[in-house]
């Protein structure tokens, strides 16, 4: 029974880490990736687009399984751990293997292994050492380090470089673990929320995109926000103050703009839009008496508010209209921009009591501007403004930008660094001579490399040369003494 | 007769070629300098651009005339204007830099600039460090459809809206653009790779007629019932295209274009259809029909192609959603115009193949070099296409607040990567090499294709701006 579950849990072991797993399981996730960009995705769309598109047959399959949403149903994520099984698997079976070529390299060639090396030459040399001596100088004159090791028979000598680049395949598939894994924190612990605050305005409340209500341990508060503009009118720069408050003190405050976040516990704050809220913050007019001298008076206020013009008059700001039209003898509003605006005062004599209304612009069969002791012209109309902030948490990012990093060293590796491998050994041909193995591997761009090898060898037997010409000389001079 | 007349370009003397195509430069120069001197403003992005295109096709038609004849001698005159080419094209791209105060990759003309100008690098690259003399053949006839294009979708500096103003958007364009030219140089290279590989012709045929009709095909989700085309409406004050809401754009309808798109798609089945009776009824006399249906097809390819252009130019056209008349342009359809100009180009190319091939095989490096070479440009590509991801989402991140969200670019990205990815896998642990390699490479450039034209043209998303 043990024996059988044991074979049963190598086989499915076995499967997972095999490469046609790993093959099946990446198409599979292509297919369904791809389903998700064709298929409309409740997240993106408005239900009512949705409705529009599908029949209500085909959309109730289509929600059933889950395709309306592909990117988070359970089974999407499901395929996603089983692509990660895989590498995970497959990273282990080939590791151990790995790392002993790694840790513990191939330093001294056997005859076999001397024997089956494809990249070999051979180099006659009067003398084991002079040859080893010779080898070790034009190893080390090409910038590697040779080793020399110290045999039952004879030395040899093994330089290499770059060993890290085996491991370098393992880098990638660690990176790429490490990407998946915030990407699972985040589908699990992220949120994202989106808020609109007004000049002044203070909130740790966030109305989440699930629905739910979050409230931060802090409150964001807006302190200003504007626009800037081209001069052909489209937005150029949008920006906020936010302050932080946390226990009643502002604890941070930023100026940001929309590639430029506000961070605070590890909550994000975007700015992401900006508009007009249709209300006004200040109105300021002119008042000109109807009858007597014109004596101009400023009034400036805000929307709601009363203004004394003078001791029996105020004027009240009753209503703003952003966007008027009128129709069935009412005056609506369009939009919240202010396209096309109109305000509403009320002047109020405190003696009698009369009421007059008065319209800016004035509207036809509402405004009473004749009965009103004072005109009024507008000098300025500044809007109220709110600024649309993105709100996110996304703790799972930080594994996502290390293994970015890590994903980055890793391929620059793979791809760029070569694991280059010289083994220099003296060894007796048939009749007796000693000559000099030399055998070289690469595990990339072996063109490149056979060219290196040859140059090596070359210079290994112009060394020979120069080192018997030395000899020569010195035996010469010895003979002149 | 088409033989005939290559056969005749072949005899003639190498020399000769080359001193019209020279002189031709020299003529058109001459008469632009004239032109512009008038105007008085020699070194404006206009002229560079025009100086660029007019070197490109002189080095396009050197680069043909080798691909044709084989006379080592057209390969220096043709990287000659290359080069020279390629300096007036890094004017532009420094002119309409400065001018507009960030890298030129804000809209589809500033991308077209900087991906030809990398077109024209990697094309000297491969000849001079890889030998690789005939690729200019490829990559000039598309360097010179793009410099044509952007003469057409020419635009003025377009200020900036706010989530564009970073430049992590920049890294990850210029990644993007890079990356791209790398797809498209191991494409040009697994098909050469196919060439040389003795690939039968007729394989090819099947291949160019799928792919323009799948062009006109995906050109045809715009059909509109009466026989018209639906394009995106322009405005031509503020120089975009047209919307009814946010996000929404607002179709304009050309009348009758849809027939004829209609019947471009029949013309280019036809060679399709053909082929498969070919292999059904084991008879190759339907081929040589199937040859003759392709060029067929070319002539009314460049038939439609240049209706479209005079007929969504300008002009005002109703549209289903709202009333009256509206403006449209071709810069508010460079997708089809793409579409459409590089099915020209592909039954082309294949017209080429076919009536060349034995000179073309002469001239190519081995099958093992290139199959090589091949692997080491994806090798670049891949890289790149890493680094593209992850700066386009460390962007979103500043931006939207958040990496990854699946919107259709992305995910079509990320199904790019993984596609190179196996390609990686199935060549380094499991030993492909050759056909199923080059298979392989063509798959994955063929979703390239898909993610630069087909997401933003036939799927909906966030990149509304590429």
């Amino acid at each position: 029974m043990a024996s059988t579950l044991h074979t049963a849990g190598s086989k499915i072991w076995q499967t997972l880490a095999s490469i046609k797993t790993g093959v099946v399981l990446l198409i599979l996730t292509v297919i369904v990736a791809a389903a998700g960009t064709v298929i409309l995705q409740r997240p993106n769309t408005e239900a009512d687009e949705m409705q529009a598109a599908y029949s209500p047959q085909i959309l109730r399959l289509l929600d059933a399984t889950r395709l309306t949403d592909v990117y988070h149903a359970w089974w999407f994520v499901l395929l996603l751990f089983l692509v990660s099984c895989s590498i995970i698997a497959a990273s282990i079976e080939r590791f151990p293997n790995a790392w002993r070529f790694y840790s513990r390299p191939y330093k001294r060639p056997d005859e076999s292994f001397r024997k089956a090396l494809r990249v070999q030459a051979l180099v006659p040399v009067r003398d084991e050492d002079e040859g080893l001596a010779a080898a070790e100088r034009t190893l080390k004159a090409s910038g590697l380090k040779p080793e020399t090791l110290i045999g039952f028979e004879h030395a040899s000598l093994f330089a290499e470089k770059n060993r890290m680049a085996e491991m370098a395949v393992f880098i990638v598939h660690t990176s790429l673990l490490l990407i998946f894994l915030g990407g699972i924190v985040d589908a699990l612990f992220a949120w994202h929320s989106s808020i609109d605050l007004t000049q002044g305005q203070q909130s740790a409340q966030l109305q989440l995109k699930s629905g739910a209500v979050k409230t931060l341990p802090f409150a964001i508060r807006c302190d200003a926000a504007g626009r800037e503009n081209y001069p052909d009118g489209s937005p150029k720069k949008w920006w906020s103050k936010l302050a932080v408050v946390e226990n009643g003190r502002d604890v941070l405050t930023k100026e940001i703009t929309v590639n430029d976040p506000l961070v605070y516990q590890g909550v994000r704050f975007y700015q992401s839009s900006f508009g007009s809220n249709g209300k006004v913050e200040k109105l300021t007019l002119n008042a000109h008496p109807n009858q007597g001298a014109d004596l101009t008076k400023p009034v400036a206020m805000g929307q709601g508010e009363t203004v004394a013009i003078d001791a029996d008059t105020t004027v009240q700001f009753a209503q703003f209209i952003p966007d008027y039209v009128v129709s069935d003898g009412q005056v609506y509003t369009r939009s919240a921009q202010a396209e096309n605006p109109a305000a509403h005062l009320i002047v109020t004599s405190l003696k009698t009591g009369k009421r007059v209304n008065v319209w800016i612009p004035p509207i036809e069969g509402f405004d009473q501007t004749s009965e009103s002791p004072y005109r009024f012209d507008v000098q300025d109309l500044k809007m109220g403004y709110f600024t649309g902030l993105q709100v996110s948490h996304e703790p799972g990012q930080w594994a996502v930008w290390g293994g970015v990093l890590l994903m980055g060293v890793g391929l620059g590796f793979v791809f760029y660094l070569s694991h280059v491998r010289f083994w220099v050994m003296p060894v007796r041909d048939a009749r007796g001579h000693t000559q000099l193995w030399v055998g070289g591997m690469a595990n990339r761009n072996r063109d490149a490399f056979e060219q290196r090898f040859g140059d090596v060898v070359e210079k290994i037997k112009l060394e020979l040369e120069a080192g018997a010409a030395d000899v020569e000389q010195e035996v010469s001079a010895l003979a002149g003494d | 007769m088409a033989r005939a007349r290559a056969e005749a370009l072949h005899v003639a003397p190498s020399s000769t070629p080359i001193v019209m195509i020279g002189l031709a430069v020299a003529a058109m120069l001459l008469m632009a300098f004239l032109n512009v001197a008038k105007s008085g403003n020699l070194l404006n992005e206009t002229n560079l651009l025009y100086a660029s295109l007019i070197f490109y096709s002189g080095a396009g038609a050197l680069y043909l005339g080798f691909g044709v004849t084989g006379a080592e001698s057209y390969v220096k005159f043709a990287s000659l204007a290359t080069w020279a080419g390629l300096l007036a094209n890094t004017g532009a791209v420094a002119h309409r830099w400065y001018e507009a105060g960030h890298p030129p990759f804000a809209s589809i003309y500033e991308m077209l600039l900087s991906f030809v100008w990398t077109l024209a690098v990697l094309t000297l690259i491969a000849e001079k460090r890889f030998g690789v003399k005939v690729i200019g053949t490829v990559t000039m006839p598309v360097a010179i459809v793009g410099v044509v294009l952007m003469q057409l979708l020419r635009t003025e500096v377009h200020p900036l809206v706010p989530a564009l103003q970073s430049t992590w958007l920049h890294v990850h364009v210029t990644l993007a653009m890079l990356a791209y030219a790398a797809c498209a140089l191991s494409f040009a290279l697994a098909m050469m790779f196919l060439i040389k590989d003795k690939v039968e012709t007729q394989t090819f045929l099947a291949a160019t007629s799928l792919c323009t009709a799948g062009i006109y095909l995906a050109v045809l989700t715009r059909f509109e019932k009466g026989g018209g085309l639906n394009v995106v409406g322009w405005n031509a004050e503020q120089k975009s295209e047209m919307f009814m809401t946010k996000g929404m754009r607002l179709y304009v309808t050309i009348p009758d274009l849809g027939w004829l798109m209609l019947l471009v798609l029949a013309a280019v089945t036809v060679p399709l259809a053909l082929y498969a009776l070919a292999r059904w009824k084991k008879n190759e006399a339907f081929l040589a029909v199937a040859n003759r249906a392709v060029f067929l097809s070319l002539l009314l390819q460049v038939l439609a192609t240049a209706f479209f252009v005079l007929r969504a130019k300008d002009g005002q056209y109703g549209s289903l959603d709202a009333e009256g008349l509206f403006a449209t342009s071709l810069a508010a359809s460079p997708f089809i115009l793409s579409g459409l100009v590089g099915g020209v180009f592909l039954s082309l190319m294949y017209l080429l193949l076919l009536w060349r091939r034995t000179d073309l095989e002469r001239l190519l490096p081995d099958s093992d070099a290139l199959d090589r070479i091949t692997y080491k440009t994806i090798a670049i590509a891949f890289p790149l296409l890493t680094l593209m991801i992850a700066a386009g989402a460390y962007w979103a991140n500043r931006t939207w607040g958040s990496y990854w969200s699946w919107d259709p670019k992305e995910t079509w990205a990320a199904i790019t990567w993984l596609v190179y990815a196996g390609y990686l896998h199935m060549r380094i642990t499991r030993g492909w090499r050759g056909r199923r390699a080059a298979y392989f490479a063509i798959l994955g450039f063929a979703v390239v294709m898909f993610t630069f034209f087909g997401v933003t043209y036939l799927l909906p998303g966030l990149h509304a701006y590429a």
